[in-house]
């Protein structure tokens, strides 16, 4: 780890970036490896976040340097053949952020509620 | 859609390698599922391949970007820490801190000094609008050595004709005239110039106007311009001043204009008069008189305004059959204002330059002598987990900071220093509107002198630092355990500075002796209590009564208590002044064998003896040779070895073109004046006795018997007054100053390059000091057993003088080796020594291995005396 790296507490990664986000809840639903990430974030996002190799694996990157995700095992490549495929989890560090991100949401969402925002949309 | 194209792969290796190394594999299989997805539907291969390119370049510019925040974040934390180390550090060690900011600050004091001087001459350009444009003009015969002579009024008139490549071209003179103050005649500055002056230099009058193309003719209104402090001094900055009439020469001026303050040219004088094109035009064409000064076409050259007034004077040489041999010189001003100083200046850029090398190099010493000797220390910090960037930033931060100390306190002592150049190189060699008026802290301060100098300091400090920080920083102790390697790269520092300080001691040695040659020559008359002046303007009386008064002014001034003798000449030696003759040289029948054009002078009775001027065969000129008709002349050495090389000059007839100096015999050969100054060759002179025609206005030399000549001026124009109060006296000068501005630029070279050979002798025994003294505190424990176990502190303390004693004598002998190839490069600015002087080349040696072992002793010296007891229990 770089050690001139300052360490940022869970505020400070607040708000999280929509590809963060998404990338994250789908990390926290288990461990997958990189290519099945970036479809299902393209996916589970209706396309709106299509991601190409360069921009998934600086995401990932920067997640795994902030301590919110690491990778966790290398499982065989199911084809068979090239090397084997790593997988990347959620750390209980990246939960926290994650559950606190969504508070904030919540909380943005009871604003727009009780502010009738919502109603008939 | 088959597999991605291989070029995509090739983009991973923008990525940082760490990047490339944690994801890299991973990152090409995603993009090969890409291209592999893409085959039943999605974009085509062409676009999905420069999507893919673009997103691949875009996040490795990312990563790397990413990476340097993060870095410059880290970098950027614990300064204050670091700083508070830092100045801990140094004050822990203040010889080596002091050490370091003395070299800087000397260096950059010399710096910011003389580079601001030589800026301010040998650099400055005249800031007249369009000044790269004004070129000066010469009459130039190479052949009768006169290179670069004035022009007559014709023959002005004719080349102003006949000019092309110029816009305009004025005549220039610069005269003095009589102005009666308070009854009493003064004699007053005045520059004399054609109306085109100020279409060459274009000035915005501060009141009134300029000369105009209705002040031509001699028939228009007398009119005056005058200077800006004169308005102001003389004339109470009168408003209404235009329109006033000044009693110029006996004759009512108007004043037209008052000229912008701060507006001079070639020197500063109060007031300005047109030179009347048709007194121009009827002048003699031989007469000659005048400087010009062009102003080039836009485009045009120098070279090209030679050859178009070269013509120009090829057609007057057709039409008169005159000027054979002449042709024409434009140059720029600039460089004719610079010519006598710019050999100063170069030597000593030259030698401050060499100076700034030596300081370079002592400090290269100093740093690595600090960084082996804390190799320790930083060893112990690495081993502790010292990040490498956090202990070079501690080092670069303390580089840095006596960089800036050593900038601050030279910037600081600059302006005296440039106070103290100013005062060895004399004014007048400086371009009067720029150098010497700036005050010396702005001069110092100008952005371009004071960043260069500053940014000379901390770069050359940090740059010369870097390799010693480097290798400490990441191997710490172990850079500099080896001793064989260790003390290799200090050891031909100490060498290259030696060498280049011996350069400078060597080229110290040449200008002293150069000048010290110079400041003995003889130059022909005594000096020491001999008063000048001018005093005259009797032109309007008939011939005999000028030389009447002449007679009762000498009898006059010789009848006074104090004076030894006094004797006239029309123009005083040593102030510049030509005057030449066409010189017929005759057989003993009177028939003409040749001419040539000569120097010559009209002299009184007593001249040669109250100037002390020495007689080397034959006689001077007596009584009886100044009455009547002259008949009688004496030549001087240069004109005797000249046209009679076989030595029987007394005796031989001459003429001149003058109709009063007919027909004469040379009595007697005087000694040569050097009125050129002591290395130009003085010119050949012809003396004549005044009587004949003398000039209105006439130099005269007053010998006084005892006490300093100024303090007799006074009482010398009172005497000049009783005989005719209405004739002007003006410049007493005593001969010793006029002498002396002869030899100022040589005796300047000598101060500074001396000072400055001072300044790297002390540099260089300090970078000897600070290798012996490490060498002997990383000796300490060994130095401390050896005298346990019986060493002599005397064998100890020759041991230590021995091993720095050969790179002393290496050092040495390298500089005078290139200091002889200096000396030969230079010599043309040597005056009777030879570049391989033996005086100066032993010298600067015995003064390099003076000051290298004096600095070698005060170490060596502790070596010796080291508490063996100490030594053992710091082990």
């Amino acid at each position: 780890m770089d050690l001139t790296r300052k360490t940022l507490s869970v505020e400070e990664h607040l708000p999280l970036k929509p590809a963060q986000q998404l990338a994250l809840l789908l990390l926290a639903e288990g461990p997958t490896y990189g290519v099945a990430l970036m479809e299902a974030l393209e996916e589970r996002s209706g396309g709106a976040i299509r991601l190409n190799a360069g921009s998934l694996y600086r995401l990932l990157a920067s997640l795994v340097d902030d301590g919110l995700v690491e990778p966790t095992e290398e499982v065989a490549n199911p084809s068979g053949a090239g090397a084997p495929r790593k997988l990347y989890g959620l750390t209980s560090f990246g939960r926290e952020v994650l559950a606190a991100e969504a508070r904030r949401q919540a909380g943005l969402l009871d604003m727009a509620r009780a502010l009738r925002l919502l109603e008939g949309s | 859609m088959s597999g991605p194209p291989r070029l995509l792969r090739v983009l991973l290796c923008l990525y940082p390698a760490a990047h490339r190394r944690a994801y890299g594999q991973e990152m090409w299989a995603a993009v090969r599922h890409r291209f592999e997805a893409g085959r039943a539907e999605g974009p085509s291969r062409l676009r999905l391949t420069a999507w893919t390119a673009a997103d691949l370049s875009w996040s490795a510019a990312k990563m790397w970007t990413r990476g340097w925040r993060g870095t410059m974040t880290g970098m950027t934390r614990g300064w204050g820490i670091d700083l508070r180390f830092v100045a801990r550090t140094l004050r822990r060690t203040p010889g080596y801190a002091l050490t370091a900011v003395v070299v800087l600050a000397g260096a950059v004091a010399v710096d910011a000094a003389v580079f601001s001087f030589v800026r301010g001459t040998l650099l400055a350009r005249p800031h007249y609008p369009g000044a790269d444009r004004i070129v000066v003009v010469w009459g130039s015969n190479p052949v009768d050595g006169q290179l670069r002579d004035v022009v007559s009024g014709p023959n002005y008139i004719d080349l102003r004709a006949s000019m092309r490549s110029l816009e305009a071209l004025s005549a220039f003179h610069s005269d003095n005239a009589i102005l009666l103050v308070d009854g009493r005649p003064t004699v007053i500055d005045v520059e004399s110039v054609s109306v085109d002056f100020f279409d060459i230099v274009p000035v915005q009058p501060y009141l009134g106007r300029v000369f105009e193309e209705g002040d031509r003719s001699s028939s228009a209104p007398q009119i005056v311009l005058v200077s800006w402090d004169y308005w102001q001094d003389v004339l109470g900055g009168d408003a209404g001043v235009i329109g006033r009439s000044l009693p110029l020469d006996g004759e009512p001026h108007t004043i037209v204009g008052v000229l912008p303050e701060g507006f001079e040219f070639v020197r500063e004088v109060p007031l300005w008069r047109p030179l009347r094109d048709d007194v121009l035009a009827a002048d003699e064409r031989t007469r000659i008189h005048y400087h010009l000064f062009g102003r080039l076409r836009p485009g045009a050259t120098p070279a090209d305004a030679t050859r178009d007034l070269t013509d120009g004077l090829a057609a007057i040489r057709e039409r008169t059959g005159q000027f054979r041999g002449w042709a024409m010189l434009a140059e720029p001003l600039h460089e004719a204002s610079v010519m006598a100083v710019r050999p100063v200046l170069v030597s000593v850029a030259a030698a401050v330059t060499l100076v700034l090398l030596i300081a370079l190099v002592n400090l290269a010493t100093l740093f690595r002598i600090r960084a082996m000797s804390r190799s320790d220390e930083l060893a112990v910090r690495l081993a502790l987990g010292g990040g490498r960037g956090r202990i070079a930033r501690v080092l670069a931060l303390e580089v840095g900071s006596l960089a800036l100390m050593g900038a601050a306190v030279g910037l600081a002592v600059a302006p005296f220093l440039l106070a103290r150049v100013r005062e060895m190189v004399p004014l007048w060699i400086a371009i009067p509107d720029s150098a010497a008026r700036v005050p010396v802290l702005r001069a110092v301060l100008d952005p371009q002198v004071a960043l260069g100098s500053v940014l000379l300091a901390v770069v050359g400090a940090v740059a010369l630092a870097a390799p010693s920080l480097v290798t400490a920083s990441r191997r710490g102790g172990a850079a500099w355990a080896g001793r064989g390697g260790t003390h290799r790269g200090t050891r031909w520092l100490v060498i290259a500075e030696l060498a280049l300080a011996t350069v400078l001691c060597v080229g110290a040695g040449l200008t002293t002796r150069s000048a010290e040659r110079m400041l003995a020559t003889d130059v022909g008359l005594e000096d020491e209590g001999l008063l000048t002046l001018y005093f005259g303007d009797v032109w309007e009386r008939p011939i005999p009564g000028q030389v009447a008064y002449f007679e009762d002014v000498v009898r006059a001034v010789e009848g006074m208590p104090g004076v030894a003798s006094a004797g006239l000449m029309d123009y005083v030696p040593f102030e510049g002044e030509d005057d030449f003759a066409r010189i017929y040289f005759l057989d003993s029948d009177g028939e003409e064998l040749s001419n040539l054009r000569e120097q010559w002078r009209r002299v009184g009775e007593g001249a040669f003896e109250t100037a002390g001027m020495r007689v080397l065969s034959g006689r001077l000129l007596e009584p009886d040779d100044f009455r009547g008709t002259p008949r009688s002349v004496v030549v001087n050495e240069s004109f005797a070895r000249k046209h009679y090389p076989e030595g029987r000059a007394v005796g031989e007839l001459l003429s001149t073109h003058n109709a009063a100096y007919r027909d004469m015999r040379v009595v007697g050969v005087v000694a040569d004046l050097h009125d050129l100054g002591p290395a130009t060759p003085p010119p050949p002179m012809l003396y004549v006795p005044l009587q004949g025609d003398p000039r209105g206005t006439t130099g005269m030399f007053v010998r006084v018997a005892s006490g300093q000549p100024l303090e007799l001026a006074e009482a010398v124009r009172e005497a000049i007054w009783s005989v005719d109060p209405s004739q002007p006296v003006d410049a007493f000068v005593p001969m010793t100053e006029l002498v002396g501005a002869w030899v100022a630029i040589p005796r300047a070279t000598r101060s500074l390059v001396s000072a400055l050979a001072a300044f790297s002798l002390i540099l260089a025994a300090l970078g000897v000091f600070g290798v012996v003294a490490y060498a002997v505190r990383s000796r300490t424990a060994e130095l401390g057993i050896r005298l346990a176990l019986g060493a002599s502190p005397r064998r100890i303390e020759r041991e230590m003088m021995g091993t720095t004693a050969v790179l002393v004598g290496v050092g040495v002998a390298l500089g005078l080796a290139a200091g002889a190839l200096a000396g030969r490069a230079a010599s043309a600015l040597l005056f009777q020594v030879r570049p391989l002087d033996p005086i100066s080349l032993a010298g600067a040696a015995i003064a390099m291995l003076a000051a290298a072992l004096f600095a070698t002793w005060l170490p060596a010296r502790r070596a010796g005396r080291v508490d063996p007891r100490e030594a053992i229990r710091a082990l």
